[in-house]
Protein backbone atom coordinates (compact mmCIF):
# COMPACT_ATOMS: atom_id res chain seq x y z
CA UNK A 1 0.00 0.00 0.00
CA UNK A 2 0.75 3.67 -0.96
CA UNK A 3 -0.22 6.11 1.29
CA UNK A 4 0.94 9.79 -0.10
CA UNK A 5 1.03 12.99 2.31
CA UNK A 6 0.51 16.10 0.36
CA UNK A 7 -0.51 19.62 1.24
CA UNK A 8 -2.12 22.72 -0.78
CA UNK A 9 1.39 24.70 0.15
CA UNK A 10 4.73 24.10 1.89
CA UNK A 11 4.53 24.39 5.67
CA UNK A 12 1.66 22.99 6.87
CA UNK A 13 3.42 20.21 8.34
CA UNK A 14 3.78 17.28 5.24
CA UNK A 15 6.94 16.15 6.57
CA UNK A 16 6.03 16.65 10.04
CA UNK A 17 2.93 13.78 9.62
CA UNK A 18 5.03 11.64 7.56
CA UNK A 19 7.88 11.24 9.58
CA UNK A 20 6.19 10.97 12.78
CA UNK A 21 3.88 8.04 11.36
CA UNK A 22 7.14 6.51 9.71
CA UNK A 23 8.74 6.08 13.14
CA UNK A 24 5.85 4.56 14.52
CA UNK A 25 4.81 2.05 11.90
CA UNK A 26 7.68 -0.04 12.49
CA UNK A 27 7.47 -1.42 9.07
CA UNK A 28 6.73 1.20 6.79
CA UNK A 29 9.01 2.70 4.24
CA UNK A 30 9.46 6.28 3.98
CA UNK A 31 10.28 7.87 0.67
CA UNK A 32 11.06 11.83 0.41
CA UNK A 33 9.36 12.76 -2.94
CA UNK A 34 9.83 16.96 -2.27
CA UNK A 35 12.88 16.84 -4.00
CA UNK A 36 12.94 20.57 -5.14
CA UNK A 37 13.45 20.66 -0.43
CA UNK A 38 13.67 17.61 0.98
CA UNK A 39 13.23 17.75 4.62
CA UNK A 40 12.56 14.61 5.85
CA UNK A 41 16.55 13.65 6.02
CA UNK A 42 17.18 16.53 8.39
CA UNK A 43 14.78 14.26 10.91
CA UNK A 44 15.74 10.83 9.83
CA UNK A 45 19.07 11.38 9.61
CA UNK A 46 19.79 8.48 7.81
CA UNK A 47 23.25 6.51 7.32
CA UNK A 48 22.89 6.71 3.68
CA UNK A 49 24.22 3.25 1.82
CA UNK A 50 23.50 3.86 -1.75
CA UNK A 51 23.71 6.75 -4.02
CA UNK A 52 22.16 7.53 -7.51
CA UNK A 53 22.55 10.34 -10.02
CA UNK A 54 19.61 10.76 -11.90
CA UNK A 55 20.45 12.12 -15.61
CA UNK A 56 18.21 13.26 -18.55
CA UNK A 57 19.51 13.72 -22.10
CA UNK A 58 19.88 16.69 -24.15
CA UNK A 59 20.47 17.20 -27.84
CA UNK A 60 24.13 17.56 -29.15
CA UNK A 61 24.49 18.93 -32.82
CA UNK A 62 27.11 17.30 -35.37
CA UNK A 63 27.97 21.03 -36.96
CA UNK A 64 29.69 18.67 -39.52
CA UNK A 65 26.76 16.67 -40.83
CA UNK A 66 24.39 20.02 -40.04
CA UNK A 67 22.73 21.31 -43.35
CA UNK A 68 20.96 24.31 -41.46
CA UNK A 69 17.87 23.40 -42.30
CA UNK A 70 16.26 24.37 -38.89
CA UNK A 71 13.86 21.56 -39.01
CA UNK A 72 14.92 20.76 -35.31
CA UNK A 73 14.19 24.28 -34.20
CA UNK A 74 10.86 24.47 -35.50
CA UNK A 75 9.77 21.39 -33.80
CA UNK A 76 10.79 21.74 -30.67
CA UNK A 77 7.99 22.75 -28.49
CA UNK A 78 10.04 24.12 -25.90
CA UNK A 79 11.93 26.72 -28.07
CA UNK A 80 15.21 24.38 -27.18
CA UNK A 81 17.14 24.80 -30.19
CA UNK A 82 18.13 28.12 -31.98
CA UNK A 83 18.97 27.62 -35.54
CA UNK A 84 20.81 29.96 -37.42
CA UNK A 85 21.96 30.66 -40.78
CA UNK A 86 26.06 28.72 -39.92
CA UNK A 87 25.21 27.55 -35.98
CA UNK A 88 22.49 25.16 -34.70
CA UNK A 89 22.61 25.84 -30.86
CA UNK A 90 20.87 23.81 -28.15
CA UNK A 91 19.75 25.05 -24.85
CA UNK A 92 20.23 21.98 -22.51
CA UNK A 93 18.59 23.41 -19.39
CA UNK A 94 15.05 23.75 -21.71
CA UNK A 95 15.33 20.69 -23.12
CA UNK A 96 12.73 18.14 -22.36
CA UNK A 97 14.44 14.95 -23.74
CA UNK A 98 11.52 14.13 -25.82
CA UNK A 99 13.75 12.86 -28.70
CA UNK A 100 12.10 15.07 -31.01
CA UNK A 101 14.38 16.77 -32.78
CA UNK A 102 16.67 13.67 -33.33
CA UNK A 103 13.29 12.20 -35.25
CA UNK A 104 12.61 15.27 -37.21
CA UNK A 105 16.53 15.85 -38.13
CA UNK A 106 17.11 14.88 -41.90
CA UNK A 107 21.30 14.86 -41.89
CA UNK A 108 20.97 12.44 -38.51
CA UNK A 109 23.23 15.10 -37.10
CA UNK A 110 21.31 15.33 -33.91
CA UNK A 111 22.31 13.04 -31.30
CA UNK A 112 22.10 12.76 -27.44
CA UNK A 113 24.09 13.41 -24.24
CA UNK A 114 23.32 13.03 -21.15
CA UNK A 115 23.76 15.29 -18.01
CA UNK A 116 22.96 14.62 -13.87
CA UNK A 117 19.81 16.46 -12.67
CA UNK A 118 19.78 15.02 -9.15
CA UNK A 119 20.37 12.38 -7.02
CA UNK A 120 18.72 10.01 -4.96
CA UNK A 121 19.80 8.87 -1.89
CA UNK A 122 18.98 5.62 0.11
CA UNK A 123 19.71 4.09 3.76
CA UNK A 124 18.41 3.61 6.88
CA UNK A 125 16.95 6.47 9.19
CA UNK A 126 18.16 6.90 13.05
CA UNK A 127 15.01 5.00 14.08
CA UNK A 128 16.60 1.94 11.70
CA UNK A 129 13.58 2.13 9.19
CA UNK A 130 13.77 2.03 5.56
CA UNK A 131 14.63 5.71 4.24
CA UNK A 132 14.80 7.16 0.48
CA UNK A 133 15.11 10.61 -0.99
CA UNK A 134 15.71 12.55 -3.99
CA UNK A 135 17.92 16.35 -4.30
CA UNK A 136 17.15 18.38 -7.41
CA UNK A 137 20.44 20.19 -8.29
CA UNK A 138 19.59 24.16 -8.10
CA UNK A 139 18.88 25.76 -11.42
CA UNK A 140 17.11 22.37 -12.18
CA UNK A 141 13.79 23.15 -14.19
CA UNK A 142 11.96 19.56 -13.07
CA UNK A 143 12.20 16.93 -10.67
CA UNK A 144 9.76 14.64 -12.59
CA UNK A 145 12.38 12.23 -13.66
CA UNK A 146 13.91 11.97 -10.01
CA UNK A 147 10.41 11.32 -8.39
CA UNK A 148 9.62 8.46 -11.25
CA UNK A 149 12.42 6.73 -10.25
CA UNK A 150 11.69 6.77 -6.81
CA UNK A 151 8.27 5.53 -7.53
CA UNK A 152 10.33 2.97 -9.51
CA UNK A 153 12.52 1.97 -6.28
CA UNK A 154 9.46 1.86 -3.96
CA UNK A 155 6.98 -0.12 -6.13
CA UNK A 156 7.77 -3.29 -4.27
CA UNK A 157 7.50 -2.19 -0.70
CA UNK A 158 4.51 -3.40 0.99
CA UNK A 159 3.62 0.00 3.25
CA UNK A 160 5.25 3.24 1.61
CA UNK A 161 4.94 6.54 3.11
CA UNK A 162 5.32 9.07 0.61
CA UNK A 163 6.37 12.91 1.54
CA UNK A 164 4.95 14.70 -1.12
CA UNK A 165 6.23 17.96 -2.88
CA UNK A 166 3.51 20.73 -1.93
CA UNK A 167 1.10 22.13 -4.01
CA UNK A 168 -0.36 20.12 -7.17
CA UNK A 169 2.21 20.91 -9.78
CA UNK A 170 3.71 18.20 -11.95
CA UNK A 171 6.17 16.87 -9.34
CA UNK A 172 3.02 16.30 -7.45
CA UNK A 173 0.80 14.47 -9.71
CA UNK A 174 4.34 12.43 -10.08
CA UNK A 175 4.39 11.59 -6.66
CA UNK A 176 0.80 11.02 -6.13
CA UNK A 177 1.49 8.21 -9.16
CA UNK A 178 -0.24 4.74 -8.43
CA UNK A 179 -0.75 5.66 -4.53
CA UNK A 180 -3.72 3.83 -3.15
CA UNK A 181 -4.84 6.89 -0.49
CA UNK A 182 -3.49 10.03 -0.09
CA UNK A 183 -3.73 12.59 3.26
CA UNK A 184 -3.73 16.03 3.18
CA UNK A 185 -2.22 18.14 6.01
CA UNK A 186 -3.92 21.13 6.35
CA UNK A 187 -3.68 24.34 8.65
CA UNK A 188 -6.90 25.90 10.30
CA UNK A 189 -6.44 29.63 8.52
CA UNK A 190 -7.88 31.58 5.21
CA UNK A 191 -4.30 30.18 3.33
CA UNK A 192 -5.18 26.81 4.35
CA UNK A 193 -8.34 26.20 3.34
CA UNK A 194 -7.53 28.01 -0.30
CA UNK A 195 -4.94 26.03 -0.90
CA UNK A 196 -6.45 22.84 0.24
CA UNK A 197 -9.55 23.56 -2.67
CA UNK A 198 -6.73 22.52 -5.09
CA UNK A 199 -5.34 19.43 -3.98
CA UNK A 200 -8.90 18.11 -3.57
CA UNK A 201 -9.90 19.37 -6.97
CA UNK A 202 -6.38 17.43 -8.36
CA UNK A 203 -7.46 13.92 -5.95
CA UNK A 204 -10.74 13.88 -7.40
CA UNK A 205 -10.00 14.03 -10.92
CA UNK A 206 -7.23 11.52 -10.00
CA UNK A 207 -9.72 9.56 -8.33
CA UNK A 208 -7.31 9.01 -5.19
CA UNK A 209 -9.43 8.41 -2.10
CA UNK A 210 -8.08 10.82 0.72
CA UNK A 211 -8.92 12.19 4.31
CA UNK A 212 -7.53 15.37 6.59
CA UNK A 213 -5.50 16.09 8.63
CA UNK A 214 -5.64 19.49 10.64
CA UNK A 215 -2.31 20.54 11.94
CA UNK A 216 -1.67 23.32 14.25
CA UNK A 217 -5.03 23.17 15.43
CA UNK A 218 -6.40 26.06 17.85
CA UNK A 219 -4.22 28.38 15.88
CA UNK A 220 -6.75 29.60 13.06
CA UNK A 221 -10.38 29.76 13.02
CA UNK A 222 -12.98 27.23 11.87
CA UNK A 223 -13.13 27.82 8.34
CA UNK A 224 -11.73 24.95 7.85
CA UNK A 225 -13.59 22.40 9.60
CA UNK A 226 -16.89 24.16 7.96
CA UNK A 227 -15.52 23.33 4.06
CA UNK A 228 -14.89 20.04 5.23
CA UNK A 229 -18.24 19.19 6.21
CA UNK A 230 -19.91 21.37 3.30
CA UNK A 231 -17.57 18.81 1.21
CA UNK A 232 -18.18 15.60 3.25
CA UNK A 233 -14.64 14.96 3.52
CA UNK A 234 -13.32 13.26 6.34
CA UNK A 235 -10.87 14.39 8.87
CA UNK A 236 -8.25 11.35 10.25
CA UNK A 237 -6.77 13.68 12.97
CA UNK A 238 -6.10 16.90 14.57
CA UNK A 239 -2.32 17.95 16.00
CA UNK A 240 -2.78 20.84 18.37
CA UNK A 241 -0.10 23.65 17.72
CA UNK A 242 2.07 23.51 21.01
CA UNK A 243 5.18 25.74 20.98
CA UNK A 244 7.23 22.49 22.86
CA UNK A 245 6.55 20.65 19.18
CA UNK A 246 7.55 23.57 17.40
CA UNK A 247 10.52 23.95 19.06
CA UNK A 248 11.77 20.24 18.75
CA UNK A 249 10.79 20.80 15.26
CA UNK A 250 13.52 23.64 14.83
CA UNK A 251 16.61 21.54 16.26
CA UNK A 252 15.70 18.62 14.14
CA UNK A 253 13.24 16.55 16.57
CA UNK A 254 9.67 14.79 15.87
CA UNK A 255 6.94 15.37 17.87
CA UNK A 256 6.75 11.32 18.95
CA UNK A 257 10.67 11.25 20.56
CA UNK A 258 9.05 14.61 22.79
CA UNK A 259 6.36 12.44 24.93
CA UNK A 260 4.18 9.31 25.70
CA UNK A 261 1.43 11.53 24.80
CA UNK A 262 2.63 12.82 21.31
CA UNK A 263 2.69 8.92 20.51
CA UNK A 264 -0.29 8.36 21.27
CA UNK A 265 -1.79 11.25 19.12
CA UNK A 266 0.15 9.47 15.97
CA UNK A 267 -0.93 6.38 17.25
CA UNK A 268 -4.37 7.15 16.88
CA UNK A 269 -4.14 9.36 13.38
CA UNK A 270 -2.40 6.05 12.11
CA UNK A 271 -5.33 3.87 13.42
CA UNK A 272 -7.81 6.54 11.70
CA UNK A 273 -5.77 6.60 8.48
CA UNK A 274 -5.59 2.77 8.18
CA UNK A 275 -9.44 2.66 8.55
CA UNK A 276 -10.65 5.06 6.47
CA UNK A 277 -7.60 3.65 3.69
CA UNK A 278 -9.21 0.39 4.09
CA UNK A 279 -13.07 1.43 4.25
CA UNK A 280 -12.56 3.23 0.60
CA UNK A 281 -11.01 0.49 -0.88
CA UNK A 282 -13.80 -1.81 0.24
CA UNK A 283 -16.53 0.56 -1.07
CA UNK B 1 11.60 56.13 -14.92
CA UNK B 2 13.11 52.81 -13.74
CA UNK B 3 10.77 49.75 -11.84
CA UNK B 4 12.20 48.64 -8.59
CA UNK B 5 11.19 45.12 -8.49
CA UNK B 6 11.20 43.28 -4.71
CA UNK B 7 10.54 40.36 -4.31
CA UNK B 8 9.47 37.90 -1.52
CA UNK B 9 10.73 34.28 -1.47
CA UNK B 10 11.35 31.57 0.92
CA UNK B 11 13.24 27.96 0.54
CA UNK B 12 9.87 26.27 1.71
CA UNK B 13 6.61 27.11 2.09
CA UNK B 14 4.90 28.29 5.18
CA UNK B 15 8.01 30.62 6.11
CA UNK B 16 5.33 33.36 6.26
CA UNK B 17 6.28 34.70 2.71
CA UNK B 18 3.02 36.32 2.30
CA UNK B 19 2.12 37.41 5.27
CA UNK B 20 5.07 39.34 4.87
CA UNK B 21 4.77 40.49 1.65
CA UNK B 22 0.92 41.51 2.59
CA UNK B 23 2.55 43.58 5.38
CA UNK B 24 4.86 45.59 2.87
CA UNK B 25 2.01 46.64 0.65
CA UNK B 26 0.59 49.28 2.60
CA UNK B 27 3.92 50.68 3.23
CA UNK B 28 5.72 50.98 -0.24
CA UNK B 29 3.64 54.07 -1.72
CA UNK B 30 2.70 53.93 -5.37
CA UNK B 31 3.27 50.24 -6.18
CA UNK B 32 1.92 47.87 -8.00
CA UNK B 33 1.26 44.03 -6.77
CA UNK B 34 1.91 40.62 -8.07
CA UNK B 35 1.16 36.90 -7.13
CA UNK B 36 3.49 34.95 -8.38
CA UNK B 37 2.81 31.50 -5.84
CA UNK B 38 0.51 30.43 -9.04
CA UNK B 39 0.36 27.38 -7.25
CA UNK B 40 -0.76 28.60 -3.83
CA UNK B 41 -2.51 31.98 -4.21
CA UNK B 42 -2.91 33.01 -1.34
CA UNK B 43 -1.78 36.90 -1.14
CA UNK B 44 -5.19 38.10 -2.59
CA UNK B 45 -7.05 36.91 0.45
CA UNK B 46 -5.20 39.94 2.47
CA UNK B 47 -5.39 42.36 -0.36
CA UNK B 48 -8.90 41.72 -1.15
CA UNK B 49 -8.65 42.73 -5.10
CA UNK B 50 -11.62 43.97 -7.04
CA UNK B 51 -11.24 42.06 -9.90
CA UNK B 52 -11.66 43.89 -13.15
CA UNK B 53 -10.43 41.93 -15.17
CA UNK B 54 -9.91 37.88 -16.08
CA UNK B 55 -8.05 36.29 -18.78
CA UNK B 56 -7.27 32.62 -19.35
CA UNK B 57 -3.71 31.42 -19.85
CA UNK B 58 -2.67 28.73 -22.31
CA UNK B 59 0.65 27.66 -21.24
CA UNK B 60 0.93 24.35 -23.13
CA UNK B 61 -0.77 22.04 -25.47
CA UNK B 62 -1.42 17.99 -25.14
CA UNK B 63 -2.01 15.64 -27.63
CA UNK B 64 -5.31 13.92 -28.41
CA UNK B 65 -5.94 10.71 -30.27
CA UNK B 66 -8.41 10.79 -33.18
CA UNK B 67 -10.24 6.87 -32.52
CA UNK B 68 -11.43 6.75 -36.12
CA UNK B 69 -8.56 7.79 -37.65
CA UNK B 70 -6.22 5.56 -35.47
CA UNK B 71 -4.88 2.11 -37.17
CA UNK B 72 -3.59 0.79 -33.50
CA UNK B 73 0.08 0.69 -34.54
CA UNK B 74 1.16 1.86 -31.50
CA UNK B 75 4.14 4.08 -33.07
CA UNK B 76 3.08 6.42 -30.90
CA UNK B 77 3.33 4.53 -27.47
CA UNK B 78 6.23 3.48 -28.50
CA UNK B 79 8.44 6.96 -29.14
CA UNK B 80 6.61 8.64 -26.21
CA UNK B 81 9.48 9.48 -23.69
CA UNK B 82 7.11 10.60 -20.66
CA UNK B 83 4.79 7.35 -20.20
CA UNK B 84 1.88 9.50 -21.43
CA UNK B 85 0.63 6.71 -24.20
CA UNK B 86 -0.57 3.08 -23.28
CA UNK B 87 -0.83 0.55 -25.63
CA UNK B 88 -4.46 1.04 -26.34
CA UNK B 89 -3.57 3.59 -27.19
CA UNK B 90 -4.94 6.24 -24.74
CA UNK B 91 -3.58 9.56 -23.93
CA UNK B 92 -3.28 10.76 -19.84
CA UNK B 93 -3.48 14.17 -20.02
CA UNK B 94 -1.52 14.41 -16.80
CA UNK B 95 1.86 12.83 -17.70
CA UNK B 96 1.56 14.46 -21.71
CA UNK B 97 4.33 17.27 -22.09
CA UNK B 98 2.90 18.33 -25.11
CA UNK B 99 6.27 17.48 -27.47
CA UNK B 100 4.59 16.82 -30.55
CA UNK B 101 6.69 13.52 -31.26
CA UNK B 102 3.38 11.53 -31.59
CA UNK B 103 1.93 14.10 -33.30
CA UNK B 104 4.98 13.88 -35.53
CA UNK B 105 5.50 10.18 -35.61
CA UNK B 106 1.73 8.70 -35.96
CA UNK B 107 1.33 7.60 -39.63
CA UNK B 108 -2.51 7.59 -39.59
CA UNK B 109 -2.54 11.49 -38.71
CA UNK B 110 -4.72 10.50 -35.83
CA UNK B 111 -2.99 12.86 -33.41
CA UNK B 112 -3.00 16.40 -33.22
CA UNK B 113 -2.09 18.63 -30.07
CA UNK B 114 -4.13 20.77 -28.49
CA UNK B 115 -3.67 23.96 -26.73
CA UNK B 116 -5.24 23.63 -23.22
CA UNK B 117 -5.93 26.00 -20.22
CA UNK B 118 -3.37 26.02 -18.09
CA UNK B 119 -4.39 28.96 -15.98
CA UNK B 120 -6.28 31.94 -15.14
CA UNK B 121 -4.95 35.08 -14.86
CA UNK B 122 -6.29 37.72 -12.78
CA UNK B 123 -6.37 42.09 -12.77
CA UNK B 124 -7.14 44.39 -9.82
CA UNK B 125 -7.41 46.91 -7.67
CA UNK B 126 -6.87 47.18 -3.76
CA UNK B 127 -6.29 49.36 -1.71
CA UNK B 128 -3.06 49.67 -1.70
CA UNK B 129 -2.69 49.47 -5.96
CA UNK B 130 -3.43 47.81 -8.41
CA UNK B 131 -2.83 43.87 -8.23
CA UNK B 132 -1.86 40.77 -10.69
CA UNK B 133 -2.79 37.54 -9.58
CA UNK B 134 -3.24 33.93 -11.25
CA UNK B 135 -4.27 30.71 -10.35
CA UNK B 136 -2.94 27.15 -12.08
CA UNK B 137 -4.97 24.85 -12.63
CA UNK B 138 -3.99 21.56 -10.88
CA UNK B 139 -1.73 19.50 -12.31
CA UNK B 140 -0.34 21.85 -14.70
CA UNK B 141 3.65 22.51 -14.87
CA UNK B 142 3.86 25.76 -17.46
CA UNK B 143 3.83 27.58 -14.41
CA UNK B 144 6.92 29.61 -15.16
CA UNK B 145 5.65 30.65 -18.07
CA UNK B 146 2.56 31.56 -15.98
CA UNK B 147 4.64 33.46 -13.31
CA UNK B 148 6.67 35.09 -16.29
CA UNK B 149 3.23 36.62 -17.44
CA UNK B 150 1.77 37.69 -14.05
CA UNK B 151 5.41 39.24 -13.55
CA UNK B 152 5.09 41.11 -16.88
CA UNK B 153 2.00 42.61 -16.52
CA UNK B 154 2.27 43.71 -13.38
CA UNK B 155 5.55 45.66 -14.42
CA UNK B 156 3.66 47.19 -17.73
CA UNK B 157 1.14 48.12 -15.38
CA UNK B 158 4.01 50.27 -13.31
CA UNK B 159 5.66 51.67 -16.09
CA UNK B 160 2.32 52.77 -17.69
CA UNK B 161 1.07 53.89 -14.35
CA UNK B 162 4.93 55.65 -13.67
CA UNK B 163 4.92 53.61 -10.47
CA UNK B 164 8.19 53.01 -8.46
CA UNK B 165 7.62 49.32 -7.38
CA UNK B 166 6.27 46.00 -8.34
CA UNK B 167 5.94 43.79 -5.20
CA UNK B 168 6.02 40.50 -5.92
CA UNK B 169 4.66 37.18 -4.08
CA UNK B 170 7.50 34.54 -5.42
CA UNK B 171 7.06 31.30 -5.67
CA UNK B 172 8.11 28.80 -3.07
CA UNK B 173 10.99 26.48 -3.79
CA UNK B 174 14.24 26.68 -6.00
CA UNK B 175 12.94 25.24 -9.05
CA UNK B 176 11.81 26.67 -12.49
CA UNK B 177 8.93 28.79 -10.79
CA UNK B 178 11.23 30.80 -8.63
CA UNK B 179 13.73 31.18 -11.35
CA UNK B 180 10.98 32.87 -13.33
CA UNK B 181 9.79 35.25 -10.50
CA UNK B 182 13.32 36.72 -9.86
CA UNK B 183 15.51 36.82 -12.77
CA UNK B 184 16.85 40.21 -13.63
CA UNK B 185 15.10 41.53 -10.04
CA UNK B 186 16.79 44.16 -8.33
CA UNK B 187 16.14 43.45 -4.89
CA UNK B 188 15.21 39.75 -3.09
CA UNK B 189 14.13 39.37 0.23
CA UNK B 190 14.27 35.57 1.82
CA UNK B 191 11.97 35.28 4.47
CA UNK B 192 12.84 32.36 6.34
CA UNK B 193 12.53 30.49 10.05
CA UNK B 194 14.92 29.69 12.50
CA UNK B 195 15.09 25.68 11.90
CA UNK B 196 17.05 22.88 10.92
CA UNK B 197 15.01 22.77 7.86
CA UNK B 198 14.93 26.79 7.29
CA UNK B 199 18.40 26.87 7.25
CA UNK B 200 18.96 24.09 5.20
CA UNK B 201 16.88 25.23 2.46
CA UNK B 202 17.78 29.00 2.80
CA UNK B 203 21.33 28.00 1.86
CA UNK B 204 19.55 26.91 -1.94
CA UNK B 205 17.91 29.85 -1.93
CA UNK B 206 20.42 32.00 -1.59
CA UNK B 207 22.97 30.37 -3.97
CA UNK B 208 19.39 30.95 -6.41
CA UNK B 209 19.35 34.72 -5.82
CA UNK B 210 23.00 34.98 -5.96
CA UNK B 211 22.59 33.39 -9.29
CA UNK B 212 19.69 34.83 -10.86
CA UNK B 213 18.81 38.45 -9.05
CA UNK B 214 20.37 41.59 -7.57
CA UNK B 215 20.68 42.22 -3.65
CA UNK B 216 19.37 39.43 -1.52
CA UNK B 217 18.15 40.49 2.30
CA UNK B 218 16.97 38.31 4.94
CA UNK B 219 14.34 38.25 7.54
CA UNK B 220 13.88 35.61 9.90
CA UNK B 221 10.01 34.81 11.17
CA UNK B 222 9.38 33.03 14.17
CA UNK B 223 13.14 33.73 15.30
CA UNK B 224 12.75 33.09 19.02
CA UNK B 225 11.10 29.71 18.49
CA UNK B 226 15.47 28.76 18.25
CA UNK B 227 17.70 31.87 18.98
CA UNK B 228 20.56 28.89 18.70
CA UNK B 229 19.27 28.58 14.80
CA UNK B 230 18.45 32.19 14.51
CA UNK B 231 22.10 32.94 14.87
CA UNK B 232 23.09 30.47 12.77
CA UNK B 233 20.87 31.51 9.86
CA UNK B 234 22.74 34.84 10.62
CA UNK B 235 25.87 33.67 9.97
CA UNK B 236 25.09 31.95 7.16
CA UNK B 237 23.47 34.85 5.54
CA UNK B 238 26.04 37.51 6.54
CA UNK B 239 28.41 34.83 4.79
CA UNK B 240 26.64 34.96 1.95
CA UNK B 241 26.47 39.02 2.01
CA UNK B 242 22.80 39.23 2.28
CA UNK B 243 22.52 40.92 5.53
CA UNK B 244 19.29 40.25 7.76
CA UNK B 245 17.20 43.23 7.70
CA UNK B 246 14.72 41.79 10.90
CA UNK B 247 14.18 39.65 13.02
CA UNK B 248 9.75 38.98 13.77
CA UNK B 249 8.97 37.10 16.82
CA UNK B 250 6.33 34.23 17.04
CA UNK B 251 3.45 35.88 18.57
CA UNK B 252 -0.35 34.45 18.11
CA UNK B 253 -1.39 37.72 17.09
CA UNK B 254 0.12 37.82 13.98
CA UNK B 255 -2.17 33.81 13.05
CA UNK B 256 -5.16 35.40 14.31
CA UNK B 257 -4.62 38.88 12.12
CA UNK B 258 -4.26 36.56 9.30
CA UNK B 259 -6.80 34.36 10.44
CA UNK B 260 -9.17 37.87 10.42
CA UNK B 261 -7.92 38.44 6.75
CA UNK B 262 -6.63 41.63 8.32
CA UNK B 263 -2.58 42.80 7.19
CA UNK B 264 -0.31 42.19 10.33
CA UNK B 265 1.60 45.10 9.65
CA UNK B 266 -0.92 47.15 10.16
CA UNK B 267 -2.83 45.12 12.66
CA UNK B 268 0.38 44.54 14.59
CA UNK B 269 2.24 47.72 13.56
CA UNK B 270 4.04 48.01 17.49
CA UNK B 271 5.49 44.33 17.03
CA UNK B 272 6.46 45.70 13.58
CA UNK B 273 7.92 48.04 14.68
CA UNK B 274 9.89 46.64 17.46
CA UNK B 275 11.32 44.00 15.17
CA UNK B 276 13.27 46.39 12.96
CA UNK B 277 10.29 47.76 10.33
CA UNK B 278 11.27 50.87 9.80
CA UNK B 279 14.75 50.00 9.05
CA UNK B 280 13.54 47.62 6.61
CA UNK B 281 11.79 49.73 4.63
CA UNK B 282 14.22 52.44 4.48
CA UNK B 283 17.02 49.74 3.03
CA UNK B 284 14.24 48.30 0.10
CA UNK B 285 13.22 51.31 -0.74
CA UNK B 286 17.05 52.99 -1.09
CA UNK B 287 17.77 53.63 -4.40
S1 LIG C 1 14.78 16.52 -27.39
FE1 LIG C 1 12.77 17.50 -27.62
S2 LIG C 1 12.80 19.09 -26.09
FE2 LIG C 1 14.92 18.48 -26.36
S3 LIG C 1 15.69 19.92 -27.89
FE3 LIG C 1 14.99 18.08 -28.99
S4 LIG C 1 12.89 18.59 -29.59
FE4 LIG C 1 13.46 20.06 -27.99
S1 LIG D 1 17.31 19.37 -38.30
FE1 LIG D 1 19.39 18.52 -38.39
S2 LIG D 1 20.23 19.36 -40.26
FE2 LIG D 1 18.40 20.56 -39.84
S3 LIG D 1 19.21 22.32 -38.65
FE3 LIG D 1 18.62 20.77 -37.16
S4 LIG D 1 20.52 19.63 -36.78
FE4 LIG D 1 20.83 20.77 -38.66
Amino acid sequence: MKITILSGKGGTGKTTVSNNLAVLVKESFLIDCDVEEPNSHIFMAPEITEEEEIRTGYPVVDEDKCIHCRKCADFCHYNAIIAGAAATMPLKDLCHDCGGCQLVCPAGAISYEKKGIGTIFSGTSRFGSRFLYGQLYTGELSGVKIINRLNEKMSHSDLVLVDSPPGTSCSTVAALEGSDYAVIVTEPTPFGVSDMKMVVEMLKEMNIPFSVVVNKAGLGDNEVYEYCSEENLTITGEIPFERIVAEAYASGKLAVEISEEHKSLYRNLWLNIQKEAERSHES
Amino acid sequence: MKVKEIVVISGKGGTGKTTFTASLAPFLKDVVIADCDVDAPDLHILLNPRIEEESIFSGSAKARIDEDLCTRCNLCAEHCRFGAIDKTPRINPMKCEGCGVCEYICPADAITLKDVTTGKVYKGITEYGPMVHARLVPGEETSGKLVSRVRNEAKKRAESEEKPYVLIDGSPGIGCNVISSITGASTVVIVTEPTLSGLHDLKRVLEVAARFSGKAYVVINKYDLSREMSEKIEIEAEKSGAPVLMKLPFDKKIVQAVTGKKIPSLAEEELFLSAGWKNLLKTLTAE
